[in-house]
């Protein structure tokens, strides 16, 4: 199911999905998209995945190989490299962490009427 | 089910590449031409799987694209735009070296316009402050003309507009992160 949700939101952890989608399997820019669309982010453009993952490749976290294609000219296949899995390692204690600040936050829940400031 | 890609279609990603092609130009060569190269196979793929115009809408316009991937490539930093100083500086010069020569001659038009046969020297001093001096000779009508050239003032001008217009200020900025990081 695809919502709505804060295109900056989603921008913030993009990197670390991507990390993780890479780490599972290797993929080419398109097939990223499409994997990202099919766990329920449908709302990720392309527009936003491409710079991203040449973010990462520029950052040396993942790496690219050309793989030909039956369908036209070869594809760039993108994989993570040791620093990637670092990053992803780091990255997603750091998210793990955040989560559970803001998760108990916001389940908390919410009185009828503000508590008033003294 | 997937879609038949047809002339018009590759017609239309080739449009969107080429003006993604043309806003990169700060990249380096080779980056350049491996996002042209990816972002055409990304969108061929995209288009058999959802149809051009669907493909081109979730790619998002190209110079919102373009400038991700200078931010991907360089990162968030203010950075100068040499290709834009260079145009520029190369195209402005040509219409302002342009414009100065029709003004000398159009001296040179005014002279024969009084006099169809005149003979002498006769000098312009030029646009104020932009211009050197223009002489014409005639001799019976025919005349040549020496001068005109930019001042040193008009070059300096010049200058200090394509440092504002290419933002190259940005350059010392680059260079001091770029010292610090290898420094680091």
């Amino acid at each position: 199911m695809t919502s709505a949700r804060d295109p900056q939101l989603l921008k913030g952890v993009l990197s670390l999905l991507l990390l993780q989608l890479l780490a599972e399997q290797e993929s080419y820019g398109y097939q990223v998209v499409q994997r990202l669309h099919e766990i329920g982010l449908g709302d990720i453009l392309e527009g936003t995945v491409y710079p991203a993952l040449s973010r990462l490749e520029r950052e040396g976290r993942v790496s690219a190989r050309l793989v030909s294609s039956n369908a036209g000219p070869a594809r760039k296949y993108y994989r993570l490299t040791d620093a990637g899995y670092d990053a992803l390692a780091t990255g997603t204690a750091s998210w793990a962490s955040l989560a559970d600040v803001v998760s108990s936050v916001l389940n908390r829940p919410i009185p009828a009427e503000p508590i008033q400031g003294s | 089910m997937p879609h038949t890609m047809t002339l018009l279609d590759r017609m239309r990603i080739e449009r969107l590449v080429w003006a993604l092609d043309q806003r990169l130009y700060d990249l380096p060569r080779q980056s350049r031409i491996a996002k042209r190269r990816e972002v055409r196979e990304n969108l061929r793929a995209a288009t058999i799987d959802v149809g051009t115009t669907t493909a081109l809408r979730n790619l998002g316009n190209s110079r919102q694209l373009a400038a991700e991937y200078r931010v991907a490539e360089f990162g968030d930093e203010a950075r100068p735009s040499w290709i834009t100083a260079a145009l520029f500086f190369l195209t402005g010069s040509l219409f302002f070296t342009a414009f100065l020569g029709e003004a000398a001659s159009a001296f040179g038009d005014g002279i024969k316009a009084v006099n169809p046969n005149a003979t002498g020297t006769f000098t312009w001093t030029g646009i104020r402050y932009l211009q050197d001096t223009v002489t014409y000779t005639f001799a019976d009508g025919k005349g040549s003309s020496v001068g005109g050239a930019w001042t040193p003032l008009a070059w300096l001008l010049w200058v200090v507009a394509t440092v504002l217009v290419g933002r190259l200020w940005r350059v010392a900025s680059v260079w001091r992160r770029r010292r610090t990081r290898h420094s680091a």
